[in-house]
């Protein structure tokens, strides 16, 4: 290669590595998909939703009345965990053996058992999926829609270690909104024992105008697929 | 190029790419409750009723609280006197609440340092203090309604203490006095709607005479009674905010009021008065007979002059003489909320108590006597003569600077209490979240503890300790005090108001002061002007002054903040060669203040006017009082009042001397000053641009007349406008534009049904579209004839979106930092999503006795159909929503601001420096201020272009719920936050598309027009004109100046 041509190469290799760079941001390659850091507590996801049959919404139990998920309250871990089970944590059940589970140690020191609860703590848990602050993300909205929480988070039940399971990014959303979900395709990731979450009674309204409301129905398995609104604002401001 | 460059090149931009990406990593923490609260879902907010303590009216507020934290305050609509409204002054409580300058726990001095110390030290000082000995020892606290009064009574008398003192600087004496003689009630409610005329002598009951926020409802709804509507008198030497909604000003001299009311009483003659008055005979002649023809009228005076006493009564006398008792007086649903309130002489005497050294120990609490009380009684001199000095101040004021020892309080919202202001209604003051700093404590607890210290002669341990004080606090005082007990207490902290009578205060007047010393008379002064001081409308005495919403809200009035300013009028102006934002010094009894010049139509040439409520200064040096050696300005306070209010403007009564009024209260108008021009100038802070509108037609008004011809006739509907045309009047053409969710024009084919673009994907704007988006189309009106000009709207529109104040003096630019507070808003900078125009009619040439009229109209983004700022954005950032809301996405706004430069309405805002960003010296939410921040709504950040969003994060929050209720929206189930707040009903917004919305019927009014309507911008908000009542007889002699010279001596 002569120095002439070398030189005239330069801007197309700049084009291209700005191109590469548009590209790899648009195609979402700023997205944390795939992160699941390390929690304080192992938190073994597998062991609630498929062994033991929970709902999402028994420990997430704001997704259907509010913008907000909801973490558990650590006084609803106590309320299965119970004190009566310090010392060799994990009692004996069936053919195993009654062990202890380092998580529930863990576990019992952040809820102070040995000191009676006085100086409980809550759980730092490390935040996997955030939208930024310019998004409004209603979590009530999509589960009262039927949608199920393995479409956008994930086969949760199968993950030792939650991860981001989809991009979150705009175009993810949009897609759904504007080509519709599937409830059939969403249906699959649940486990066969996951109900939806009941459809949530009429809230209160803080001025008292809750006059005209009608139950919900349950939200169908079948049909077609549901579109949603796409306006910039209904999600921005 | 050879494969091996390029894929050089490739492994050179991936890792480009690799690490200039945003990383999204560190996205914080998820914390759950250890124990969930009952009734609370994260995420949802939860409402609590309570009562507002910004002044002493007490209004019945709810607080918007999500997570634990209180985000907005609105008025409750169960309160039979603010209805749901709540002023400018209440809204900014919540930057009291969590102000980064209030006291983390208690203080003790120590010669001219403070330390921290525990409760547990503080206590034990103050209950040995109290043990050696405290039987003249004084307990003054800022006035409040409810069971607190009674309960610090019984205190008190437990301790071997005098009856405390219950003041408020900004509470009328005299007129209060006037009330009592005449009516039997010291505040009756004032019935405008029922008077046919309105006459107030300097009663300023938009301003914060009296109860503000019921007053400006009843007034409000007597103006919108259009034709039939009051004509509204002001007489006074300044056109106060109330004065500017007057349909005539009569600028009689301070002093004069008298003469005039004794003239309209049938004793003496006009020109006597006149004479007085310094204004033409005429005048008060043409008033004497409409007073006589048009009962009931509604005679108010509240004067800051020597006599105001005899000015209210005679007043009164005026009332009862035309038949205004009971109709338009009316007392029988009075205020009560000023019950139990102690004269403003008894402070005065109490303080030359201190001064000689009669009380051994003194008791502040929410008051800032340091401050307001005029230079002149040196109250700083009497407070070092008394030995022991306790603050329960929330900030470091200054007078709690004078104290020895500070025990910090906790604010009203986190703390319980009972309001008394209507008879017969009892409001309940909750705790809104828990204390924002728990170093602090309610003061009723800790005088609890005071007396459990010094009463415990065998001191409890352990447990049992622990449940006396449970069993004692000032909760369950107040549950076993309340009518109906704890029962009928919980049951009413729901709705926040009660059926019932508390336990009234026994009054303690006369306990102290038993004589007045009376101003001396002005024209018995030396001085070439005569200073007219005055409440701030804003600040009330001083008070609001840490609040960054309140010091960056414009003065309704002369559109002036973060700063004071000298209003003079521009013919004394002319004479002396002073401009605006020239500084005048004005000097009284061998001291001077300077302040910046504004030139005010609306203040007699033989006056200057002051307000009161800036002007904060500390003596100590450095400011600053440190939690831990920190540099962490969110974890120390500034001393001199807080960071926001320390050195701003400065306090005219640096200059008064402390002279009463005949009913010993203090006399604001009481003094003759001389006026120098210094020769320095400054930019004067100010979002006023032009008062004047140069025929733009932006504040359209008509005549009551004319009004009357366009309801019967119609055929005079294109003559109103003042005989010449204002574009756009007198038509309806924008009904179109108004109904149709995007006009025509606008979208192109998008917006047109026609049978050729059938089959084209309209997507969300097809109002058949499935989300059925475009069948809505928000829209505002806003009634002229209502709004007064208040700015509650303003401030609420601060709270609800997040939006930064940029006027703090550390808030410019980090190269050619100026540290003048106010400097950004110098520059353009200010972000009022909603602005509140003031602009002058009539007496073009600024000549002293020639009337004039003033219009407010609140601008905020006019969501135009057919929008200007849409075309000229190159990414799209700006553009026009389904349902008609003109959007701006803030993650597409790259900072053109050619939007900004296309909007005919100059109603968006940019985001000069990081107000946003919590790392930036312009952050404008220090902690906790930033506790406040709405979280439905962004932090917008550096660069990127703001305005109105007609709330938006209301109407999803709406149409969430009604989707989860599975029903369509409710017409009128929700409101925007300046429509919530609005004290005038003036601001109705809804959806104009659905003809069960209110706003959809406004929007029909006769008086209905659009700002600009003549550049077809289709807008979605609708003004209706200002009716103005000009009267037979009140046409101004073009010309005929009746000035009297200023430097003449006055006529009294």
């Amino acid at each position: 290669m002569s120095t002439r041509s070398k030189w005239t190469a330069i801007p197309g290799l700049l084009a291209l590595a700005i191109g590469a760079v548009l590209l790899s941001a648009y195609s979402g390659a700023s997205s944390a998909e795939g992160r699941g850091p390390a929690q304080p507590i192992d938190f073994p996801h597998p062991v609630h939703v498929q062994q033991l049959g929970m709902n999402c919404t028994y420990c997430h139990y704001a997704a259907n009345k509010s913008p907000d998920a909801g973490m558990p309250a650590m006084s609803t871990c106590a309320g299965c965990h119970n004190a009566a089970a310090v010392g060799p944590n994990r009692p004996k059940r069936g053919d195993q053996p009654a062990r202890t589970s380092q998580p529930l140690t863990k576990l019992f020191e952040y809820l102070d058992i040995k000191g009676g609860g006085v100086n409980a703590k809550p759980v730092p848990w490390v935040r996997i999926h955030k939208v930024p602050d310019y998004v409004t993300f209603p979590h009530m909205r999509h589960v009262n829609a039927g949608i199920t929480c393995q479409s956008c988070h994930g086969k949760i039940q199968e993950m030792g270690q939650v991860y981001q399971a989809a991009s979150l990014n705009m175009g993810w959303c949009v897609n759904c909104h504007v080509k519709g979900y599937d409830p059939v395709e969403g249906r699959k990731l649940t486990p066969a024992t996951d109900s939806l979450p009941a459809p949530h009674p009429p809230m209160a309204a803080p001025h008292g105008v809750a006059e005209g409301a009608t139950p919900r129905t349950t939200p169908s398995f079948t049909g077609e697929r549901k579109t949603a609104r796409y306006d910039c604002a209904i999600c921005h401001y | 190029m050879k494969r091996r460059t390029f894929l050089k090149v490739l492994g050179a931009s991936s890792a480009a790419v690799a690490t200039t990406a945003c990383s999204p990593d560190d996205v914080g923490k998820l914390v759950p409750y250890t124990v969930s609260p009952d009734q609370t879902v994260p995420g949802v907010s939860t409402y609590y009723t309570s009562v507002c303590r910004e002044c002493s009216t007490g209004c019945g507020i709810i607080a918007e609280t999500r997570d634990g934290r209180t985000t907005k305050l609105e008025g409750n609509p169960a309160d039979p006197m603010s209805r749901g409204a709540l002023c400018a002054r209440g809204q900014s409580a919540v930057q009291g609440l969590y102000n980064p300058d209030r006291f983390r726990g208690p203080m003790q001095r120590s010669g001219t340092t403070w330390k921290a110390i525990t409760w547990d030290e503080a206590t034990t000082l103050v209950a040995q203090r109290l043990g050696a000995g405290a039987a003249n020892g004084l307990f003054i606290n800022q006035h409040e309604s409810g069971s607190f009064n009674t309960f610090l009574e019984q205190w008190l008398a437990g301790a071997g203490m005098r009856p405390h003192l219950s003041v408020d600087f900004e509470a009328d004496d005299a007129a209060m006095q006037a009330h009592r003689e005449a009516y039997g009630v010291a505040w009756p409610k004032f019935d405008f709607a029922a008077a046919r005329l309105i006459v107030s002598f300097g009663a300023d009951f938009l301003d914060g005479w009296g109860a503000s926020v019921p007053q400006q409802l009843d007034f409000a709804d007597a103006r919108a009674k259009g034709v039939d509507a009051p004509r509204f008198v002001y007489v006074g030497a300044r056109r106060s905010l109330t004065g500017l909604n007057a349909d005539q000003w009569i600028a009689a001299r301070p002093g004069s009021e008298l003469a005039i009311l004794n003239f309209l009483r049938g004793q003496g003659t006009a020109e006597q008065a006149a004479q007085a008055a310094g204004v033409p005979a005429a005048e008060l002649q043409a008033l004497a007979t409409e007073l006589r023809a048009a009962q009931p009228a509604l005679v108010l005076a509240g004067v800051g002059t020597d006599d105001a006493l005899e000015v209210a009564r005679a007043a009164a006398a005026l009332n009862q003489q035309f038949g205004g008792v009971g109709t338009t007086v009316r007392t029988d649903q009075p205020v009560v909320a000023y019950d139990g309130m102690t004269p403003i002489r008894e402070l005065f005497a109490a303080v030359e108590q201190m001064r000689a050294g009669q009380v051994p120990v003194v008791f502040i609490r929410g008051t800032n006597p340091a401050y307001y009380l005029p230079k002149g009684l040196d109250f700083a001199g009497a407070m070092a003569k008394v030995p022991f000095k306790v603050s329960f101040s929330l900030y470091p004021d200054e007078t709690t600077e004078l104290c020895d020892l500070v025990l910090p309080d906790l604010h009203s919202l986190e703390s319980w209490g009972t309001a008394q202001s209507t008879r017969g209604m009892v409001s309940l003051q909750q705790p809104a979240m828990d204390p924002v700093f728990p170093g602090t404590r309610a003061t009723a607890d800790v005088l609890l503890g005071i007396t459990g210290r010094r009463t415990a002669a065998a001191p409890a341990t352990g447990a049992a300790a622990a449940a006396a004080v449970v069993q004692n606090n000032y909760r369950n005082w107040l549950m076993q005090q309340f009518p109906g007990g704890a029962r009928a207490f919980a049951a009413g902290l729901a709705s926040g108001m009660v059926q019932g009578t508390l336990p009234a205060r026994a009054a303690t007047a006369g306990t102290m002061a038993t004589s007045v010393r009376r101003a001396p008379a002005l024209a018995q002064q030396q001085g070439d002007f005569i200073l007219v001081t005055y409440p701030s409308p804003v600040f009330g005495d001083g008070r609001g002054a840490n609040k960054p919403w309140l010091q960056e809200l414009p003065d309704p009035v002369t559109k002036v903040l973060w700063s004071s300013w000298v209003e003079i009028h521009p013919d004394t102006a002319e004479r002396l060669g002073i401009e605006r934002g020239d500084i005048v010094e004005v000097s009284a009894n061998g001291k001077s203040v300077r302040a910046p010049a504004y030139l005010y139509l609306g203040v007699r040439p033989d006056t200057v006017a002051m307000a009161l409520g800036q002007g904060h200064r500390s003596g100590i040096l450095d400011g600053w009082f440190e939690y831990g050696d920190t540099d962490d300005d969110a974890k120390r306070v500034q001393w001199g009042y807080g960071r926001y209010a320390r050195n701003v403007g400065v306090n005219p009564f640096d200059v008064l001397p402390a002279g009463q009024n005949d009913a010993g209260g203090f006399a604001w108008t009481s003094t003759k000053v001389t006026l120098r021009k210094t020769g320095e100038s400054d930019t004067l802070v100010s979002t006023e641009g032009s008062a004047r509108q140069h025929g733009r037609g932006i504040a359209q008004a008509l005549t009551a007349t004319q009004l009357g011809g366009l309801m019967h006739g119609g055929a005079a509907a294109a003559e109103h406008g003042g005989g010449h045309a204002i574009a756009g009047a007198a038509s309806h053409e924008f009904q179109p534009g108004l109904k149709s969710p995007v006009a025509a024009d606008a979208q192109g084919v998008l917006g047109s049904p026609s049978a050729e673009n059938q089959g084209k994907d309209k997507g969300l704007y097809d109002p058949n579209h499935p989300t059925r988006m475009a069948t809505r189309r928000w829209a505002m009106t806003v009634d002229l004839a209502r709004c007064t000009g208040c700015s509650a709207c303003v401030t609420a529109c601060y709270a609800e979106n997040n939006i930064p104040t940029v006027g703090a003096p550390w808030q410019n630019a980090t190269v050619y930092a100026v540290s003048k507070p106010g400097f950004n808003v110098t520059r353009g900078r200010e972000m009022n999503w909603i602005r509140i125009e003031r602009y002058f009619e009539g007496n073009e040439q600024a000549q002293f006795g020639e009337d004039f009229e003033t219009r407010f109209v609140p601008m905020m983004c006019q969501h135009c159909g057919n929008a200007p700022c849409e075309p000229v954005c190159p990414v799209y950032a700006t553009y026009h929503a389904p349902d008609g809301l003109n959007v701006q996405v803030y993650n597409r706004c790259v900072g053109t601001r050619y939007c900004s430069n296309n909007c005919p309405y100059k109603v968006r805002y940019f985001n000069w420096f990081g107000y946003g960003e919590e790392d930036r010296k312009q952050y404008a939410f220090p902690e906790p201020l930033n506790w406040q921040l709405n979280p439905d709504v962004a932090v917008r950040g550096k660069g990127v272009m703001e305005k109105c969003s007609f709330c938006v994060q209301r109407i999803r929050e709406a149409e969430n719920r009604a989707a989860m209720e599975g029903r369509e929206l409710i017409p009128d189930e929700f409101t925007t936050a300046c429509a919530a707040a609005c004290p005038s009903r003036a601001i109705v917004f809804g959806d104009a598309a659905d003809p069960n919305w209110s706003v959809s019927r406004l929007a029909q009014d006769r008086r209905a027009y659009h700002v600009f309507e003549e550049l077809n911008t289709y807008t979605a908000v609708v003004y209706l004109k200002k009716v103005n009542h000009p009267g037979a007889t009140a046409a101004p002699a073009a010309g005929a100046s009746t000035t009297a010279p200023a430097t003449a001596p006055a006529a009294h």
